[in-house]
């Protein structure tokens, strides 16, 4: 059960996953022992669209912070989602196959993308928003789109 | 709406009703509408009849009445469904709901661009749409079930 901090802006609702750090661009890891799994937030999810198709690099490729790690088709765009963190792609998400539409469904869930084993996670966090800071960082992208 | 609607025609064999999402500035949208364009003009247009969405909406009571006596087939553009939900509303039966996301994961060579005019992508994804109307069509037309949605 993950807790969340939420803001509701014009009618569409955003949540913010606590246990996890973020990327400015919306990419969230959380560290589980040496391994960071890694997933789109809540507001790039809606951002972006209903994804049709979630490539993500194999299952060993070695990724350095910043490299791109996968490339999410929508109805709306085509995205290229930057890695997180420095190492190997230890796993997968089987479901992005058949189901990419998890992302949507459950970003911070079943919606995972991959597993990567980090080289050196303490450096490469440090590079990273904390949830309170993405919160701020999303809720005024998020009104500032809105008034577009 | 024609004249020859079937809940006016008892003694045929009874349509099958068409309803594509109404999405306007939606490039999902305009696929649902060319492939329901494609099915009820040129590919079985004795069979089967289109229904606005729109009409549904301002409650028509000619595309209420499709909708309510004949079996539907809709194509939503996105995940509202909204065609799907109009005919439930409207009293009619749900054959089949195609989404044009999960079409397009069949199909993902056929990438659909473009909004009033569809690029080549999205006219072969409208197409290969059709084509899948067209079976299921063709099987409620001769007495069988809906398949599975999507």
């Amino acid at each position: 059960m993950h807790e969340y901090l939420e803001i509701t802006v014009d009618k569409f609702s955003f949540k913010v996953a606590t246990d996890r750090v973020y990327s400015p661009e919306g990419v969230w890891a959380r560290p589980e022992g040496l391994r960071i799994r890694i997933g789109l937030s809540d507001f790039l999810q809606q951002r972006s669209g209903d994804v049709a198709f979630a490539e993500i690099k194999p299952q060993g490729t070695v990724v350095a912070l910043g490299d791109e790690v996968a490339v999410i088709e929508t109805i709306k765009v085509n995205i290229s989602l930057a890695s997180p963190v420095t190492g190997k792609i230890v796993e997968v998400n089987p479901a992005m196959d058949t189901a990419p539409e998890a992302i949507n469904q459950e970003p911070y869930g079943a919606g995972w993308l991959a597993v990567i084993e980090a080289a050196d996670w303490e450096t490469d966090r440090l590079q990273l928003l904390e949830p309170q800071a993405y919160f701020t960082q999303m809720k005024a992208e998020a009104e500032h789109e809105v008034k577009q | 709406m024609t004249s020859n609607a079937p809940h006016e025609q008892p003694n045929r064999r009874p349509w099958v009703v068409i309803v594509p999402c109404s999405g306007i500035g939606k490039t999902y949208g305009t696929v649902s509408r060319e492939a329901a364009y494609e099915v009820t003009d040129d590919l079985r247009p004795a069979q089967t009849q289109l229904v606005a969405l729109s009409k549904l909406v301002l409650g028509d009571e000619t595309a209420r009445s499709a909708v309510a006596d004949n079996p539907a087939i809709t194509i939503d553009g996105c995940k509202l469904a909204c065609a799907t939900k109009m005919v439930r509303e409207s009293g009619g039966v749900v054959a089949r709901d195609f989404a044009v996301l999960d079409v397009y994961r069949r199909y993902k060579q056929f990438k659909p661009q473009g909004i009033a005019e569809l690029n080549e992508g999205g006219e072969r994804l409208a197409r290969a749409l059709a084509e899948e109307i067209v079976g299921l069509v063709d099987n409620l037309i001769a007495g069988g079930e809906g398949g599975q949605n999507g």
